[in-house]
């Protein structure tokens, strides 16, 4: 009934571990990965366990090849690459799948875990919420206790102790963890290209669609923190600037693509802002120093206060006075900028600029054309007109909602006329196409209103649900002048959350979390300990190394010094180490039974019987029995007790009793003088 | 190549030690680590996730991978801590027939509290084993040796070594005492046993005992054949005691190398082997002469040993 039993069947126990180390780190991907992914390595994590416990038949190596095929097959018509974080991770966890099919030897439990840690190592370059971290620090462990179960399968250590010593072995390997972060030298940029993560991050887009729902984000996960050098600006204020929109189709509104058929506009557009370009005001009463820790997202944008005076290192302002990074901000990034809300941006129109801050699309919007022309033949300036536009939107019956109806293709009309409920993107649309149809240079700039105020960690934390859209106008003398046409509706916009004026509109939690205090506390010290690790643990980059250096004293700290720094705490941990674990507990006094057996011979040849080199404890005892038959009794006794001690196994109970017996017996004997009386007499 | 380092290594290490004595203690100075191959894997896992934390600039990976480097680190420390003080106490071999297997015994002693686990000792010509030592604890360990000829087989060292705990450095120590395992000759041969002293040459008469000449009961003696001993007594709840016969006590053989003639050296040596294996076997007393020594007839384990060790030395040179 049962196959032939192999000479030595596989240990279940190390195969176990190892299936598990690689398991983990499978199941720290399980939201990103495929399904199907996670399910393969599952289904062959059972089939392996219940294969070596002779349950049931492990494929044959045809099999494997098959499968090995079609998995890859399938990881590259789903990613259309093996590139990349995702598709690398999806490949390492089938081919690991694979892999756990035939896993006999030590080697082939060493890969799986070695795939294991990779896998960890892949969960931290996806994600690095602090959420995560007590579980990469789990797997880390169960990666190490895998590591001990695998390398000596048949040794007598159990499975509690292994997993004891992993946690003191990543102890005491902690400090070189944290020597390693702080100072070992960052790149400045990448060696190669990052392929797109693939995620789908969540971030401010560079176009506005009033007409559709999903414009506006209700996720209260942190876009950014913000700590000010100062008092921070007053709610009204608080303008977040993001990109600045000026392509309307009647329904999106955009940015210049690259490929726009207007290629000076373009560079205009993203030309560096020059000093010329802004009159500053001389009083620096509206001027804020501040700190940003940015969260991830899909855009390029670095988010400053309006309006930002110069860029910071590693982000360009362009014309427009929006920050721009080199590429999307795969991850956090923490940077000090300067603002003056109240800076003027006159840099004079060309008429190339003119006609793009003017452009409206033909044959669209035709009723709200009408009206802006009307409220502009009355009005007697432009500042007059802006006046007249927010005064129809405030006594126009407007209503701001977070579910608005669906707009069309004249979604302005629609908007104006019809429907009348929407947030900040339909007014922001709304005004900006009446101001351009009344002839004033208008643009649409997306960005964050406001932010909550942490007092646990004295910043303000603002949200994706803080996103927010409004618009700039040019006014002769005053240059690009920022316009909230939804403040004029929704005045409490300014001041509060989404969520507490709209309570409908907060998920019951987030409710809870407003409505009772403790709850409120206890939220903002994990959003501070939040802001905390993204910002000093996950942001810590080559700026905040030379910071810290900075800190530690030295006045121009250089890449180098971080090297000097990293091999000094090195060779201090090794040293530390070394005396540590080279200190065996009770181990480093000498040998007791050699002391005492030196002892005993010491006093023996002091009385005319020294022991030969070649001489071992027995034969010693027979020479001093043919030379000093006066001291043969004892002297065997105690040689005879000395050589069962040394080369006896005796429990080690019995062996301490008995050590202890042997040295008092050393140590009490006297070899008397009448012996050597008698000897020397003899002698003569 | 490889066999040429490995010599010149072995050569350096000795003059930089010397020859051990035993007991000995294992220190610092004289415990070598290196990465296994394992460990060499696990050092470019790390140096790749270094690229890979590094290249997306994520200071999480550069944590992990730092955390895991650590930890290699302290696997390093925790190997040679794992041989760190042992101490050899005693070390012996016991003798074999040349074609067989004979044994090199180490007691190996724990003083400290500190469980040690996975020591491997490795014989340079033979067998292996592992052991775990509990604290405070000697564990005797026999080596097999194969002793494929007859003389002195020398163990120019033994290697102590561990792996233990994560596998990825292994620390040894070469230990270099002055070891011999003496490997008689095979018994073999089928020349009739000489007679019994006194008896002339040519009259053979192996089996010389009367076993109805009964002298009596004497305790048993280490070395005394089963054959001899007084199971019935023994059975009946008396000591262990040994029938003593007569012509047993009396007999007495000469085995004698010259004697053999028409015979090679080793077939001779072996020959005596045999004859002394046999004698021993049923309990006589027997001599041994060759040319380069004199046994006087007599029995038990200790002159068998003799016996047997002057015929394992016999033209080696060795005393």
């Amino acid at each position: 009934m049962s196959s032939p039993a192999r000479a030595s069947p596989p240990a279940l126990k190390p195969l176990a571990w190892s299936t598990a180390a690689f398991l983990g780190g499978v199941l720290l991907h399980f939201e990103r990965l495929p399904l199907w992914a996670t399910a393969t390595a599952i289904l062959c994590a059972a089939w392996s366990l219940a294969g070596h416990a002779r349950r049931v038949r492990l494929p044959g190596r045809s099999v494997k090849v098959v499968l090995a095929l079609a998995l890859l097959a399938a990881v590259v018509a789903l990613f259309h690459t093996l590139n990349g974080l995702q598709a690398g991770t999806t490949l390492l966890t089938v081919m690991g799948s694979v892999k756990l099919l035939e896993t006999r030897t030590r080697r082939d439990r060493y890969i799986l875990i070695g795939a294991g840690i990779y896998l960890l190592l892949a969960a931290c370059l996806s994600r690095q919420s602090l959420l995560y971290a007590p579980l990469y620090a789990a797997d880390a462990w169960l990666c190490c206790s895998a590591l001990l179960a695998a390398a000596h399968p048949d040794s007598s250590l159990g499975n509690r102790a292994a997993v004891m010593l992993a946690a003191r072995s990543l102890l005491l390997a902690l400090p070189i963890g944290l020597i390693g972060f702080l100072f070992f030298p960052r790149l400045s940029g990448s060696l190669w290209a990052l392929p797109d993560s693939g995620a789908a991050l969540t971030g401010l887009s560079d176009s506005l669609t009033p007409g559709a729902i999903s414009d506006l984000s209700e996720s209260s996960r942190p876009a950014f923190r913000v700590w000010f050098d100062g008092p921070a600006p007053p709610p009204q204020e608080r303008y977040w600037r993001g990109p600045v929109l000026y392509d309307f189709d009647g329904a999106t509104w955009s940015r210049p693509p690259p490929w726009s058929f207007w290629p000076e506009m373009r560079r205009a557009s993203m030309r560096p802002a020059q000093a010329a370009d802004s009159a500053r005001p001389s009083s620096t009463a509206h001027r804020y120093r501040y700190r940003i820790a940015l969260e991830p997202s899909s855009e390029p944008w670095w988010l400053g206060l309006d309006t930002v005076v110069s860029a910071p290192p590693g982000a360009r302002l362009t014309a427009d006075h929006v920050l721009v990074g080199d590429g999307p901000v795969t991850h956090p990034i923490t940077y000090t900028a300067v603002s003056d809300t109240t800076m003027r941006r006159a840099r004079p129109l060309t008429p190339l600029t003119l006609r793009r801050d003017l452009w409206l699309p033909p044959r669209r919007n035709p009723r709200s054309a009408a009206l802006a022309r009307r409220l502009r033949r009355r009005a007697g300036s432009d500042a007059a007109f802006v006046q007249a536009v927010l005064d129809y939107l405030r006594t126009g019956g407007f209503e701001y909602s977070l579910t608005p109806a669906r707009l069309g293709k004249n979604s302005v009309d629609e908007f104006l006329f019809d429907t009348r409920r929407g947030f900040c993107g339909h007014f922001a649309s709304a005004f900006v196409t009446l101001m351009r149809a009344g002839g004033v240079p208008a643009r649409v700039v997306v960005g964050y209103l406001g932010g909550e105020w942490n007092p646990v960690g004295r910043y303000l934390v603002v949200r994706d649900s803080d996103a927010h859209a409004w618009a700039e106008v040019w006014l002769d003398g005053r240059g690009w002048t920022r316009v909230d046409p939804t403040a004029v509706v929704a005045p409490e916009r300014l001041y509060r959350n989404i969520d507490s004026f709209l309570p409908n509109a907060a998920s019951a939690s987030e409710r809870l979390v407003l409505e009772v205090p403790w709850i409120g506390a206890v939220g903002n010290a994990w959003d501070a300990a939040n802001a905390w690790w993204s910002d000093d643990v996950v942001g810590f980059n080559s700026r905040s190394q030379l910071a810290l250096l900075k800190r530690l004293g030295i006045a121009a700290p250089k890449m180098l010094d971080l090297v000097w720094l990293l091999a000094l705490s090195l060779v201090v941990w090794l040293a530390a180490t070394a005396w540590r674990l080279g200190r065996l507990p009770h181990g480093a006094r000498p040998d007791r039974i050699a002391r005492s057996y030196d002892r005993l011979c010491r006093k023996l040849a002091r009385a005319g019987v020294a022991r030969g080199a070649d001489q071992g404890p027995l034969a010693y005892a027979d020479s001093i029995a043919r030379r000093r038959p006066d001291l043969a009794a004892i002297g065997r006794v105690l040689l005879a007790r000395y050589a069962e001690l040394r080369y006896g196994s005796l429990a080690s109970g019995s062996r301490e009793r008995r050590l202890a017996d042997f040295e008092r017996a050393v140590a009490c004997w006297r070899i008397s003088p009448r012996s050597k009386n008698a000897r020397a007499s003899r002698g003569k | 190549m490889r066999s040429l380092l490995r010599r010149k290594m072995a050569a350096w290490i000795l003059a930089r030690q010397g020859i051990d004595r035993i007991p000995l203690t294992l220190l610092r100075r004289r415990l070598y680590v290196l990465p296994t191959r394992a460990g060499a894997g696990f050092g470019l896992l790390l140096i790749s996730m270094l690229i890979a934390a590094l290249n997306y600039g994520n200071s999480l990976a550069l944590l992990v991978t730092c955390l895991l480097g650590g930890l290699a680190l302290v696997a390093m420390h925790q190997c040679h801590r794992n041989l760190l003080e042992l101490a050899i106490t005693a070390a012996w071999t016991r003798p074999a027939f040349a074609g067989e297997r004979g044994s090199l015994a180490l007691t190996i002693a724990n003083e400290s509290s500190l469980e040690r686990h996975r020591v491997q000792i490795d014989v340079s010509s033979g067998g292996t084993a592992s052991v775990d030592l509990p604290p405070r604890c000697t564990r005797r360990i026999e080596l097999p040796v194969p002793a494929p000829r007859r003389g002195l087989v020398r163990i120019d060292r033994v290697r102590l070594s561990t792996t233990y705990p994560f596998g990825l450095f292994r620390a040894w120590t070469w230990v270099h005492a002055p070891l011999a395992m003496t490997v008689y000759p095979r018994p073999r041969g089928a020349r009739p046993v000489p007679a019994l002293a006194g008896a002339e040459h040519g009259h053979t008469d192996s089996h010389g005992v009367d076993p109805d000449e009964w002298r009596g009961l004497r305790a048993f003696r280490e070395g005394d054949s089963p054959r001899q001993v007084a199971w019935k007594a023994y059975a009946r709840g008396a000591p262990l005691l040994v029938k003593e016969y007569a012509a047993a006590a009396a007999a007495k053989r000469l085995f004698e190398f010259d004697a053999l003639t028409g015979l090679d050296t080793e077939a001779r040596l072996e020959q005596l082997a045999r004859w002394i294996v046999d004698a021993e076997a049923r309990g006589e007393s027997y001599g041994l002469v060759l040319r380069t020594a004199r046994l006087a007839p007599q029995r038990g384990p200790e002159h068998c040993r003799r016996a047997l060790t002057a015929l394992a030395l016999y033209g080696t040179g060795a005393p």
